[in-house]
């Protein structure tokens, strides 16, 4: 009789299909020699995988805060960049917007022609002067 | 699908204690593992750039077996090795001789000493399989051979072990 053994230990592992899980399965049920191998690879597998999992060693592997740090900072400099973005924005908005009842763009155009929208030279300080309507 | 990691860090913090535990079963000295788990995490920061889609486990255990294979031809050229000058048969896998020992026994543990008594290709296989918890086809992978030779291995593995044990 041919003793199908290389099969057990991957039978144990769940590593065996088909035909030759069925082959196994079969001529275990005929064969005391087998079933006994079986049981005492089972022992010996069990014993391997009861060996204790050892804690690696401080200091191999990065700490988690290493990793948390640039991250801080990334967050800080993208946030430090959109709040001047933001105060950038509001400011030219705030020159380029007229109070309410100062000047129309009418009044603009009178004054400064297409130059206020098309002259990209045009520095938006200029803006500032029709704000003197303030004082009116 | 695979998730992989992004960051060699990510790797040393998923697979660090796998790698340790795999190099000191092999091994059986705490040092030794220390060392290799350093140079896998080094060898993994220098290949993620380069990684291609794929079996990540696949990948990471091949570099952690060639480091260790690496190491031990170091210490085979150094005057004082602890380790027998036999590693190319480990690699040329004709081993049957079951004498073959390349690492010292540094624990008491029964199961440890008998694991460092077997030749190297079938202490892998088995410590792949019930140490680090690989596949078959992972295993195969790692190590290069077919999951046929990796099944053949893990067997008889567990056999001369269950022989040792006895």
């Amino acid at each position: 009789m041919t003793h199908p053994s290389e099969l057990i230990s991957a039978f144990l592992d769940g590593e065996l299909h088909g035909s030759e899980l069925a082959q196994l399965i079969d001529h275990l049920s005929g064969c005391g020699k087998c079933s006994a191998d079986m049981e005492q690879m089972q022992r010996v597998r069990s014993a391997i995988r009861s060996l204790p999992v050892l804690e690696l060693p401080r200091g191999i592997v990065p700490e988690a805060d290493t990793e948390v740090v640039p991250l801080r900072r990334n967050k800080g400099l993208w946030a430090g960049v959109a709040a001047a973005v933001v105060i950038a924005v509001i400011a030219v908005a705030a020159l380029v917007t007229p109070p309410p009842g100062a000047v129309s763009l009418d009044d603009l155009n009178s004054r400064f022609g297409a130059r206020a929208s098309l002259d990209p030279a045009f520095s938006p300080a200029k803006v500032v002067i029709p704000a003197g309507v303030a004082d009116e | 699908m695979e998730s992989i990691p992004l960051t060699w860090e990510e790797v040393a913090r998923v697979y660090g204690r796998k790698i340790y535990n795999f190099a000191y079963r092999l091994t059986g000295n705490p040092d030794d593992a220390h060392d290799l788990v350093q140079e896998v995490l080094l060898r993994v920061r220098r290949g993620l750039a380069s990684y291609q889609p794929g079996s990540f486990e696949g990948w990471l255990w091949r570099i952690t077996r060639n480091a260790f294979l690496d190491d031990v031809r170091r210490r085979q050229r150094r005057p004082t090795s602890p380790i027998p000058d036999e590693v190319d048969r480990w690699n040329l896998a004709s081993s049957d001789s079951a004498d073959v020992e390349y690492a010292r026994v540094s624990i008491g543990d029964d199961i440890q000493k008998a694991l460092l008594e077997l030749p190297m290709e079938f202490r892998e296989a088995v410590v792949l399989c019930d140490i680090v918890g690989l596949s078959y086809e992972e295993i195969a992978q790692a190590v290069a051979v077919p999951i046929g030779t990796v099944r053949s291995r893990i067997h008889r593995g567990r056999k001369m072990l269950k022989d040792r044990l006895a």
